[in-house]
């Protein structure tokens, strides 16, 4: 691979007051290809979110801020670019879908409005052009009578309508990069199925990139070739979606490909990973996942594993089946 | 089994009042349009259905959280659509919705255990500042989130964890009928799969009812006792669990089923896609409401709206032709399919 289009190198960030801050991001790094898909799991909890925010610089400061690494997009490193440059990045290079469609929409102003001022920013149209490309975006994303729903507010729409907006303001500029948080959460099958399909067919024709945080590992599985999986604020296991989904390598990503409910399947009870999940930044030292593993030595508690290699495309932060591998 | 709630032909039409379009003529929305069903006591009644359909609006008609239209929900007996203020604020107790955006309905400036602790404060469950602490960690416990961090305001939590804090509000007083929109969509598969094994348990402990809204059909088919397909504010198909999955009628139904995505690369295949545009609900169409994207649509179904009947015990659609045998839609494989 020449230059990925974004490489995130040891990002960590921390919440609340310098002298007992909360880790809620330790030292991620990962990175995306140009045109590639790159899917994001883990607990809930785990720092998804707040790793997604970090790329356009969006955590809240206060309470929260970006304690160390480097996020280069294109070569350039967005966290010393000055702030005033950032909204230029937003929207056009990198677009974001957000995770809670009705805050991050503007209560008070129409949904026609709000994606044709998301245009205007980005795009140079006339108001005709403006007006016919947000009816097509709408459509896009499979919005019943578009032209008519133009002069509606947020509020009057169902919960998947809404994000069906924020889907349709996040593509109408042909991003580089589209963040996607949970995207297809509150959209039944048939519209999820129709959303992916949207999110192909940007890749196919403008090569946009896509992360995609989702807890659906069937739409993990369907729309990309990597994927990342997070534990309480750390990257654990990162590889193919093949060889992740067919042989996972961290304890975690096999409790959680094992805790998956199956169209199939008539257990009576799901499978549970045993213990609840640690608040983020409480594991000081050692791995994260160690008081709920069914395979931790001695070792995991006293230190952090590092990342082993399984194959090219597969390594995995466990002491036991990474010392296993070598 | 007892009946513990029954929805007699709810209709729930916005924008008759206020302006929906602009420019356009107003056109109300049916957002609900003439629903009849029933649950059981300790049953699970799951509603599926696309995006837009209706079901968080049922849902809250059911608890009375919006005024209906038209129609009736008894609970227990009682007529919940008559009740005065107090008789409603009283009946609270036994129902208790999770709503489907966590972030919109906790309230940002009170604390988790504010948050969850009010229901109990309400009803006279707790009266000492010791018991509610007790309570609420003990709630939280059950979510699976440390009672640590009962004193922390919502946005300091992730999506999943508010939901989550949304839960335990619900359950806390121990209520006979829970209306769940989407509780677990927001929820990574395992502590989905957490959650999931709470809700059953407490229903198997205390014999809870839920009304549960998901879009996840391998949930749906892992928790639902009967399973309710919605489309465009109408029931189009409802039956035990079982039928539906093995031996859907409506084609609809079918569709959906098919189109569900599965953790499994090698899997990428058969989908219905359904074609033909989605009906504004302002403009439902005539007939069938669904021939506009239906792959078996005859000239019958464009002109005489298909009733509810039985087509298997206790399985009732809404489909013309949904008799004797289960359709055998044609399947397209998608473009995309590896
Ligand atoms: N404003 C804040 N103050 C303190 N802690 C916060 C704040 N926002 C988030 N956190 C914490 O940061 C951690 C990571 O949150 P994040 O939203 O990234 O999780 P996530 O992986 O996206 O989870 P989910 O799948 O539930 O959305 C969580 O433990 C959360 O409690
Ligand atoms: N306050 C309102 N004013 C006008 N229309 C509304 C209002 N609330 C809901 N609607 C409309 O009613 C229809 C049903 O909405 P509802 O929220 O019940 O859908 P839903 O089935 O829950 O969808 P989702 O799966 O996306 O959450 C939608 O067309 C929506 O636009
Ligand atoms: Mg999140
Ligand atoms: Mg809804």
């Amino acid at each position: 691979m020449t230059r990925p289009l974004l490489k995130i190198s040891d990002v960590s960030v921390e919440f609340g007051p310098k002298a007992n801050a909360i880790r809620v991001v330790d030292s991620v790094s990962f990175s995306i290809g140009a045109g590639e898909a790159v899917g994001l799991v883990g607990e809930s909890g785990s720092g998804k979110s707040i790793t997604s925010l970090s790329i356009l610089r969006l955590i809240p400061d206060p309470p929260g801020r970006i304690v160390s690494g480097s996020i280069e997009f294109e070569g350039q490193d967005l966290l010393k670019l000055p702030a005033n440059r950032m909204p230029e990045i937003r929207g056009r290079d990198i677009a974001m879908i957000f995770q809670e469609p009705m805050s991050s929409l503007n209560p008070v102003m129409t949904i026609g409005d709000q994606i044709a001022e998301a245009l205007m920013l980005h795009q140079d149209l006339d108001r005709d052009a403006r007006w016919q490309r947000v009816i097509e975006v709408l459509s896009l994303v499979g919005m019943p009578d578009p032209a008519a729903r133009l002069g509606a507010f947020p509020h009057e729409f169902s919960g998947g309508m809404r994000q069906r907006v924020m889907i349709a303001m996040a593509v109408a500029c042909n991003p580089k990069l589209l963040i996607a948080d949970e995207p297809t959460t509150a959209l039944d099958v048939t519209i999820q199925a129709q959303v992916l399909e949207l999110m192909k067919s940007i890749r196919a024709s403008v090569n946009t990139a896509i992360l995609l945080i989702s807890h659906d590992l069937g739409v993990i599985a369907d729309l990309c070739e990597r994927v990342v999986v997070m534990y309480s604020g750390r990257i654990v296991e990162e590889g193919s979606v093949e060889s992740i989904f067919s042989k996972p390598e961290h304890p975690y990503t096999r409790g959680l490909l094992q805790s998956i409910p199956r169209l199939d399947d008539d257990r009576k009870r799901l499978y549970q990973i045993a213990g609840t999940v640690p608040m983020a930044g409480s594991v000081k030292k050692g791995c994260p996942f160690y008081a709920r593993c069914d395979l931790r030595v001695d070792k995991c508690a006293a230190e952090m594993p590092p990342m082993f290699e399984f194959s090219k495309q597969h390594k995995a932060a466990c002491w036991v089946t990474g010392e296993a591998e070598q | 089994m007892t009946e513990l709630l029954r929805a007699d032909n709810l209709v729930k039409a916005f924008g008759s009042e206020g302006g929906f379009h602009i420019g356009a003529r107003k056109q109300p929305v049916r957002a609900v349009n003439g629903v009849s069903f029933s649950v059981t006591t300790g049953e699970t009644l799951a509603v599926v259905g696309e995006s837009g359909c209706g079901k968080s609006t049922l849902g809250r008609l059911l608890l009375r959280l919006i005024e209906p239209t038209e129609g009736q929900v008894h609970i227990g007996g009682v007529d919940v659509t008559q009740m005065s203020a107090a008789e409603l604020r009283a009946a609270r107790r036994q129902m208790q919705m999770v709503f489907q955006d966590p972030y919109g309905s906790l309230s940002p400036r009170r604390t988790v255990a504010e948050i969850i602790a009010e229901p109990l404060e309400v009803f006279g469950i707790v009266k000492t500042r010791q018991e509610r602490r007790e309570r609420v960690a003990e709630l939280l416990e059950q979510v699976g989130l440390p009672p640590t961090l009962m004193d922390r305001h919502p946005r300091q939590f992730s999506g999943g964890q508010r939901q989550r804090i949304g839960i335990a509000r619900a359950i806390a007083l121990n209520p006979d009928f829970i209306v769940a929109d989407e509780p677990v969509s927001a929820l990574d598969v395992s502590v989905q799969a957490q959650i999931v094994n709470l809700l059953q348990d407490l229903q198997e402990a205390k014999g809870f009812s839920y009304f549960f809204i998901a879009h996840d059909l391998a949930v749906v088919r892992h928790i639902a006792d009967r399973v309710m397909v919605m489309y465009l504010g109408r029931i189009v198909e409802i039956g035990p669990k079982r039928s539906i999955y093995t031996a859907p009628q409506h084609p609809y139904t079918q569709a959906l089923l098919s189109a569900a995505p599965e953790p499994d690369v090698k899997k990428r295949t058969k989908r219905i896609i359904l074609s033909g545009d989605v009906p504004s609900p302002s403009n439902v169409p005539p007939g069938c409401s669904f021939h506009t994207r239906c792959p078996l649509a005859q000239e019958q179904c464009r002109q005489v709206r298909p009733e509810l009947r039985e087509v298997a015990p206790g399985q009732t659609a809404a489909c013309h032709f949904a008799e004797p045998n289960p359709i055998k839609l044609p399947v397209s494989a998608p473009a995309y399919a590896s």
